[in-house]
C-alpha cells in the first residue's frame, strides 16, 4: 500500500435523508438543503464549518452547477466545491474525492449532497431528457435505446452464456421489496412474489416492470473530515473510508468489452487492495441495483460468488439476513427509492447506519466492515467504496 | 410537449462521423481499418483506438453479422418511439470484428434469437441520414 492511501484518513461524522418516494411541493434545493441540514445537524456542526460540497446533478433543477447554486440555497460559501457526473457511480466518486480533498488539504469539513424530483418534478419535456439524455445521440438513440435497455442486454446475454433465469432477476425484486418493509418511509412496501414480477408487464426484454428500480424524489447527504478531527470533536461512531476504487471501461454499450464481466471486478479489486480486506470480510454492503440482473451480475464482480452463479447464489438466501452478504437492506433502488443520483446515497446511508448499528429490526448484528457499489451508464462507470468502524481500521 | 419530442433523434455528422454517413446514403458501411496496427473500429473518430495512428482506411463492411445480444423494447423511450412498440434492438457482432447498436427489420422481433445470422439493410430516413438496420440473413 503506498504511502499516498486514503485508507483510515478520513471519516463520515454525519448523515441525514430527506423524505424520498412521492414528495410533491419540494425542489432538488429543497430536499438537498433538508437532507444537508440533518447531516449537519448529526455532525454536531453548524452550516458555517462546511467548507467544502460536492454534488451531482438534478434532472427537475437543472443547473450547470448545481454544487454552487445548492450552496447560495442553503447560504454558504464554500471554499472547495465541484459537481460530478459519472452517472450512477457518482455517488461512490463523491466519497473518494471528498477523502482526497480533505487529506489534501482542499478543505476540512466536506458535504456531500444530491437530490432530485423525478417522479413529481418533471415537466414532459424534462422527464424526456432524463430518459434519452444520457445515450449517444449519433450511434445508439436513434434507434431508440434508452438507458434501461443497455443494462437488459447485459442481462440477456447472462442468461445466455450461464443459464440465468427470469425467476432468479424476479427473486432480486422480492427479496428488496421484503427488506424495504422494514425500513420506515420506504418508497414501496406492499409484498410481491415472483409472480407477480413475472406477470407484471415486459418493458424491455428480459426485465418487466417489477425487475426495473423506482423513479422517486428524495436527497442525502453527508459530511465527512479528517480522521484526526473526527477525533478530537469526540465522535461517537465515526466510519472511515477504508478503500477505493473505480473503473471506465467504455462510453457505447457496442464497445463494453464483455456484457457479463463489468469493471466492477477491477473497481473493487482496488478498493479492496486499499482496505486490505476481501469479500468474505464484509458484514453488508450497498449493491447498485437499477435493475434486478444488474444485482446478479454485481455478486459476481464484486466477489461475493463466482462468475455466472449470481442468480443461484441470491435465490438461496445468500444476501439478506442471515446469509453470507446481506445487501441493501433498505430496499435498494428496486424498493426504497431511486432518484437518480441521490439512488446510491441512499445505499451509503444504510451502509453507514448498519456500521453505527442504528438500524433497528433490520440490523445486521455486529456489522462493522461495510462496501458500497455504485455503477451508471450501462456499466460505463464503476466505483466501489468500503467503509468501516473504528475497530476496522 | 415540445414538437422535437414527437420525433426521433437524428445524428448529426460532425468532423469525426461524416465519412461514416456519407458512405450509409450511398448503401456501404464503412469500417475503419488501421493502416499500421490493422485494427478495425466503428464507430469513426479521427484515430485508432488501438495505437493512436491517424493513418485509417475507410473500407465497406461485408453487412454480415451475428446477434450478440438483444432487447425487445415494449415500452417506449418518448412519444417519438410509440408507433414502434415492439421492436427488437441489436447489438450485432460483425464479420470484421466491431460491434455496433442497431435494430431488427423485415420481421417480427420476437424471432430473434442469440448468434442469429443478421444482414445490414440501409434504410433512408431523411436527405442526410441513412440508418444501418439488420434483417435475418438469407
Amino acid at each position: 500500500m503506498s504511502h499516498a492511501s486514503l485508507r483510515g484518513k478520513a471519516a463520515i461524522i454525519g448523515i441525514g435523508q430527506s423524505p424520498v418516494g412521492k414528495v410533491p411541493g419540494r425542489s432538488p434545493l429543497w430536499l438537498a438543503a433538508d437532507a444537508a441540514r440533518k447531516a449537519i445537524a448529526d455532525a454536531g456542526l453548524k452550516k458555517s464549518a462546511i467548507d467544502g460540497v460536492l454534488s451531482g446533478h438534478a434532472f427537475a433543477s437543472p443547473f450547470h452547477r448545481f454544487s454552487v447554486a445548492f450552496s447560495e440555497y442553503f447560504g454558504i460559501q464554500p471554499t472547495f466545491s465541484n459537481t460530478l457526473q459519472v452517472s450512477g457511480a457518482t455517488a461512490a466518486t463523491m466519497f473518494s474525492i471528498a477523502a482526497a480533498a480533505i487529506q489534501g488539504g482542499l478543505a476540512e469539513n466536506v458535504l456531500i449532497v444530491a437530490a432530485d424530483s423525478l417522479m413529481t418534478g418533471l415537466s414532459p419535456d424534462l422527464a424526456l431528457r432524463s430518459l434519452t439524455e444520457s445515450r449517444d445521440q449519433q450511434y445508439e438513440m436513434p434507434f431508440g435505446i434508452p438507458v434501461a435497455n443497455t443494462f437488459a442486454m447485459t442481462a440477456h446475454r447472462h442468461m445466455k452464456e450461464f443459464g440465468t433465469t427470469a425467476e432468479q432477476f424476479a427473486e432480486i425484486a422480492v427479496i428488496h421489496r421484503r427488506h424495504a418493509q422494514r425500513t420506515p418511509g420506504a418508497q414501496q412496501t406492499k409484498p410481491i412474489t415472483v409472480e407477480d414480477v413475472l406477470t407484471s408487464g415486459m418493458v424491455t426484454t428480459p426485465y418487466h416492470k417489477l425487475d426495473c428500480s423506482l423513479i422517486s424524489d428524495g436527497g442525502a447527504a453527508f459530511v465527512l473530515t479528517s480522521a484526526t478531527q473526527a477525533k478530537a470533536m469526540g465522535i461517537a461512531r465515526p466510519i472511515y473510508i477504508l478503500g477505493a476504487g473505480e473503473c471506465y471501461t467504455h462510453e457505447h454499450i457496442f464497445l463494453m468489452p464483455s456484457l457479463t464481466t463489468t469493471g466492477a471486478v477491477e473497481s473493487s479489486r482496488k478498493a479492496y487492495a486499499m482496505a486490505g480486506y476481501g469479500p468474505r470480510d464484509l458484514h453488508t454492503a450497498g449493491v447498485y441495483d437499477c435493475f434486478t440482473g444488474t444485482v446478479i451480475m454485481m455478486l459476481e464482480d464484486l466477489g461475493f460468488c463466482p462468475k455466472g452463479e449470481g442468480g443461484a447464489f441470491a435465490a438461496s438466501g445468500e444476501i439478506t439476513h442471515g446469509g453470507t452478504i446481506p445487501i441493501n437492506t433498505h430496499g435498494g433502488l428496486l424498493s426504497f427509492a431511486h432518484s437518480g443520483i441521490p439512488g446510491s446515497l441512499f445505499h451509503f446511508h444504510e451502509v453507514i447506519a448498519q456500521l453505527r448499528g442504528e438500524c433497528g429490526e433490520r440490523q445486521v448484528a455486529g456489522a462493522e466492515l461495510g462496501l458500497v457499489h455504485s455503477l451508471g451508464a450501462g456499466f460505463a462507470t464503476n466505483a466501489t467504496t468500503i467503509l468501516g468502524t473504528e475497530n476496522t481500521l | 410537449m415540445s414538437v422535437h419530442a414527437e420525433r426521433k433523434p437524428l445524428p448529426a455528422p460532425d468532423a469525426d462521423t461524416a465519412r461514416l454517413w456519407e458512405g450509409l446514403r450511398q448503401g456501404r458501411l464503412l469500417l475503419q481499418h488501421c493502416g499500421d496496427c490493422k485494427h478495425v473500429q466503428y464507430y469513426q473518430q479521427a484515430l485508432c483506438r488501438a495505437c493512436g495512428c491517424e493513418d485509417l482506411i475507410y473500407r465497406p463492411a461485408s453487412g454480415h453479422g451475428k446477434v450478440h445480444s438483444f432487447s425487445v423494447v415494449h415500452r417506449a423511450p418518448g412519444p417519438a418511439f410509440k408507433a414502434d412498440v415492439p421492436y427488437a434492438v441489436l447489438l450485432v457482432e460483425l464479420r470484421e470484428g466491431p460491434r455496433m447498436i442497431s435494430t431488427y427489420v423485415g420481421g417480427d422481433p420476437a424471432e430473434v434469437t442469440f448468434d442469429m445470422d443478421v444482414t445490414l439493410v440501409c434504410e433512408q430516413i431523411s436527405d442526410e441520414i441513412t440508418l444501418p438496420r439488420f434483417r435475418r440473413a438469407g
